[in-house]
Formats: structure tokens, C-alpha cells, sequence
């Protein structure tokens, strides 16, 4: 396969890594893990080469979490560090806590998706979700299809029909609206027509005969079993590290230090080594890299 | 090989579920259970379209369908929430019943998402979207549907409906402040987006609801699409 690092795992282990740090971005909260989950989703874009795409999009994913951050103080008044009073309504330190958690958990799971885009490309992700339905996966493949030509066929209606002078971009509101509904319907009733064919040419190559058959380049290999067991064990530590009530700071009716018990820091490796697994994958491809540039 | 990533998939399926109630019975994670308890509301649907026999070109016919609806989401893209996507979810729904609503429907949601970029939304959409085509089927067959009136609000209905259910999510994830004061704050900051849904909804069912019905009537008279034959595997 030509994707290196994280990506050139077998897709089912990336959506199980991906699904993970969802599940445990909503499932614990502790402000210590959360920082670290942070860091380490970033140094992974980094390593990703998407440093400027983040960029980018960081003040809108900002303002987003920020929202929930304000808000919560602002409206919860639970908790007994009471900070200062605000029009009469007292903010508290758990409630600030707390909202900047919240934030955090939001953070984390719009920077997965960064990454996620990445990584589980269109194929992949249909690779895995025609296992599951195959029926609706070819439905969604064949609307994929259309789309781009359905935009084209849409440019070529509306260059002819300007001639007739109907046109979306003149006129009042209600006539650009009329028009642009002409446009559709045009498009409609011809892709409509375009589609009788497209279904008689599969049923002329015996669609519905036999199950359907797909070439897809992925192969699970001795690497992908490996890293899906060290994941799920993984995975499956930390959740059993979050029943004992790890990785949860509790706030009401009274706040815990933030500081780690005995325990929770053995807990806190796990989830750091489960979360940062993709990084090593990079990271590794980074240093074969160079190494092989040095050597020649 | 299929058959053992679906079984690792189902796998995984149930035990996001048991986890998920779980964690809503013991600590109070209503953002995780809501999600799964959406999913699961779409799965039965999704399953029955799934063991649905279709021939070719109804297949064919619901993925026209479906792109041309993700297509005016795209293409309107410019326009913040005036989009014909839920018109043409609707008029889907009006002429080939609520099952081929629902899957035009969330796989429009889908299928322009991976051109629009995936997120954690990408569920609450399909299922939302899928809901639109899903009521309007179910109703087809009521003199309310069958007016321009009924249809235009039905549109009006659903471009608020549409926005609640988006809402949601926000609304779950802060379960500490939760209370009028912030239900009333999540639904203001999204009243004009869902004004402008309902707005564009009832402007296209109203003008065009009714013609676009008799159009898609005729199509599937003349080809016979998704008529009465109940083949399931």
C-alpha cells in the first residue's frame, strides 16, 4: 500500500482506534488526561503534515469549545469555591472546572476528526461500512458517482437554458427561485431517465445473480492483528480502569485534588500509550525516512 | 474475510451499546447514550432496506435521488440552511413511501458529508434527514399531505424539527448548566438557520410541491419502481 505510517494500517484497525478515542474522550474526564489527549492529537496532525489545515480551523474549533466553557459558569451555579458574583449569580470554581473540561472533550474529539479525515479516506470507510451493508454501501456508491456528474449535467442545463433566459442569477428573489426549480427539475427528470439505463446495463451484467464481488486493496496482515489486540487490550484496561472510577475527577458535592492516585497514574500510561499508538506508526516512518536518505 | 470484519463489526457495535447504557445508568452520559440510542433508531431501517430485494434500477433511480439532493446541499452551499436537500428528501418520500424516503434521505447526508467533510454530526444528520423522508411517507396517503397548505407546513414543521434535532447535542453535552435558560440560549442562536430551512422549505413545496409529485408519479408508473412486491431476502 502507498500510504505509510498510521494509514497504512488495515482500515478496521484505524476505526477502532478512532472509535476509542471517542469513547474515552467522552467517557473520562479529568483535566490532567485531557491535556495530555490534547497534546498528543496535535503532535499526531503534526506528524500528519496537517499543522496548516489546524491552523486554520483551530479559531473556529476555539470558539466552538469556548462557547461551552463560558456558558456553563455562567448558568451552573453548583459547587463550593464560590469565585466572585457576576449579576448577583455567584461563579464557581467547579462549574468553571468544569465547563473547560467540557471544552476539552469537544477539542479532542474535532481534532480526531481532523486526523480522521485523513487518514480513513472515502474507500476505507465504505470498505468497512460494505461489510456491514453492503446494499446501502452500493447506494452510497453510486450516488457518490452521480454527484460530480450530476454538477456537470447541471453547468450544461444552465448554459442552455440562459439562452431561453432562464437564469438563476438575474431577476427578483422569487424569479431566481423559480428559475433555479426549473433547473432542478430539468436535471431531475433527465438523471432520472439517465438512471433506467444505468440500472438496465447492470441487470444486462447479471446484477442480483450472485453476491456482489469488490476488489479492495486491504488485507489484514500479521502488523494489523497485533496492533488490533494491543488496542483492544488497550481499550479495554481503560475502560476497566473508568468502572473503578480512574480518570473521572469528581467535582459535586466536592471537588478531589486533581493530582493522580497510585493506581490512576499505571491507568493514565494505558490511555496515554492507547491514544499516542498512531504516533509511533508515524514517528517510525519519519525515522526509516531519514535513515534511508542517509545511508544513500 | 467479509464475513469475519462484520462479525468484528457487530462485535464492536454491541459493545459501544452496553457500554453506552451503562455508562448513562451509572454516571450520567447522556451525549454517549444519545448517540447510540440514534443509531439504533436508524438501524431497523437500515436493516429492512438492507434484506429488501430492489432491482437495478430502482437502485439506480433512489441514487439519482439521493444526488440530487446532496447536490443542492453542495451547490446552495453558499446560502447558510436555504437548501432544496429536504425538498427533494420530501417529494422522494411523497411518491415512493417512507422506506426509500428514509435511505434517499440519509444516504443524501452521507454522501455530501465525504464531499462537505465528516464530523461527529455526520450521524445526527443521516438520521435527521432520514426522519424527513421517513414522516412524509408515512403520511402520504392523509388528505393533509395531499394540499400545498399541508405540504407547506409539513416543510415549515421539519425545517424546525430539523434544527432541534441538531441540537440536541449541544444541548446533552453540558448537563451541569442544563435548564430553560440553556434549552432557550441553544434554540435562539439557532433560530434564523432553522427559519431559513423552514423558509426554503415551504417557498419549494409550495410553489413546486405538487408538480414535482405528479413528475415523480409518472416516472414510476411508466418504470414501475418500488411497487407492492415485498421481495425480501
Amino acid at each position: 500500500m502507498n500510504a505509510g505510517g498510521f494509514a497504512g494500517l488495515h482500515p478496521l484497525v484505524c476505526f477502532v482506534y478512532y472509535a476509542g478515542v471517542i469513547l474515552l474522550g467522552l467517557m473520562l474526564a479529568h483535566p490532567v488526561y485531557q491535556l495530555a489527549s490534547l497534546a498528543l492529537l496535535t503532535a499526531l496532525l503534526l506528524l500528519q503534515r496537517q499543522g496548516r489545515p489546524l491552523a486554520r480551523a483551530l479559531p473556529y474549533y476555539l470558539l466552538v469549545g469556548g462557547l461551552f466553557a463560558i456558558v456553563n459558569p455562567l448558568l451552573s451555579h453548583r459547587g463550593r469555591h464560590i469565585l466572585f458574583y457576576l449579576w448577583d449569580q455567584p461563579i464557581t470554581l467547579e462549574a468553571v472546572l468544569y465547563g473547560a473540561m467540557m471544552m476539552m472533550t469537544i477539542l479532542a474529539v474535532l481534532l480526531m476528526f481532523v486526523s480522521y479525515r485523513v487518514v480513513m479516506t472515502t474507500d476505507k470507510f465504505m470498505y468497512l461500512f460494505s461489510a456491514v451493508l453492503p446494499q446501502t454501501a452500493l447506494h452510497v456508491w453510486m450516488t457518490l458517482r452521480f454527484i460530480p456528474l450530476f454538477a456537470r449535467r447541471f453547468q450544461q442545463i444552465e448554459l442552455i437554458q440562459r439562452s431561453r433566459g432562464i437564469d438563476m442569477r438575474t431577476g427578483g428573489p422569487i424569479r431566481r427561485l423559480r428559475n433555479g426549480a426549473v433547473l432542478l427539475r430539468i436535471l431531475m427528470t433527465w438523471s432520472l431517465e439517465d438512471a433506467m439505463r444505468t440500472g438496465d446495463s447492470m441487470k444486462a451484467r447479471g446484477y442480483g445473480t450472485a453476491k456482489r464481488t469488490a476488489f479492495y486493496p486491504y488485507r489484514m496482515d500479521r502488523r494489523d492483528r497485533i496492533t488490533l489486540a494491543i488496542l483492544g487490550l488497550l481499550l479495554l484496561l481503560a475502560l476497566a480502569g473508568w468502572r473503578e472510577g480512574w480518570g473521572l475527577l469528581t467535582l459535586y458535592p466536592r471537588m478531589e485534588s486533581l493530582r493522580l492516585a497510585a493506581y490512576e497514574r499505571i491507568h493514565f500510561a494505558i490511555f496515554l500509550l492507547f491514544v499516542g499508538m498512531p504516533i509511533l506508526f508515524e514517528a517510525k516512518e519519519r525515522y526509516r525516512w531519514r535513515s534511508s536518505r542517509r545511508s544513500a | 474475510m467479509v464475513r469475519r470484519s462484520q462479525a468484528l463489526l457487530i462485535a464492536a457495535a454491541i459493545l459501544a451499546i452496553a457500554l453506552a447504557v451503562a455508562s448513562a445508568v451509572w454516571d450520567g452520559h447522556y451525549l454517549l447514550l444519545s448517540a447510540v440510542a440514534m443509531t439504533l433508531a436508524m438501524t431497523p431501517l437500515l436493516v429492512r432496506f438492507e434484506r429488501r430485494l430492489l432491482e437495478p434500477r430502482e437502485i439506480a433511480m433512489l441514487a439519482a435521488l439521493a444526488a440530487v439532493a446532496a447536490l443542492g446541499r453542495i451547490a446552495f452551499a453558499p446560502l447558510p440552511s436555504f437548501k432544496p436537500t429536504s425538498f427533494v428528501v420530501i417529494v422522494a418520500a411523497l411518491v415512493f413511501g417512507g422506506e426509500a424516503g428514509f435511505i434517499v434521505g440519509a444516504v443524501a447526508a452521507l454522501a455530501s458529508n465525504l464531499f462537505l467533510g465528516q464530523g461527529p454530526w455526520t450521524p445526527w444528520q443521516m438520521f435527521a434527514w432520514g426522519m424527513v423522508g421517513a414522516t412524509a411517507g408515512w403520511l402520504r396517503h392523509t388528505r393533509f399531505m395531499k394540499s400545498r397548505i399541508g405540504l407547506c407546513l409539513f416543510g415549515l414543521a421539519w425545517g424546525f424539527l430539523f434544527g432541534w434535532i441538531m441540537n440536541v447535542w449541544s444541548l446533552l453535552s453540558l448537563p451541569d448548566a442544563f435548564g430553560w435558560e440553556l434549552v432557550a440560549i441553544t434554540y435562539a442562536q439557532s433560530f434564523y438557520f432553522d427559519l431559513a430551512h423552514a423558509a426554503a422549505n415551504v417557498l419549494f413545496l409550495g410553489f413546486f410541491g405538487l408538480s414535482w409529485v405528479r413528475l415523480l408519479d409518472r416516472i414510476r408508473k411508466k418504470y414501475g419502481l418500488l411497487e407492492n412486491r415485498d421481495g425480501r431476502r
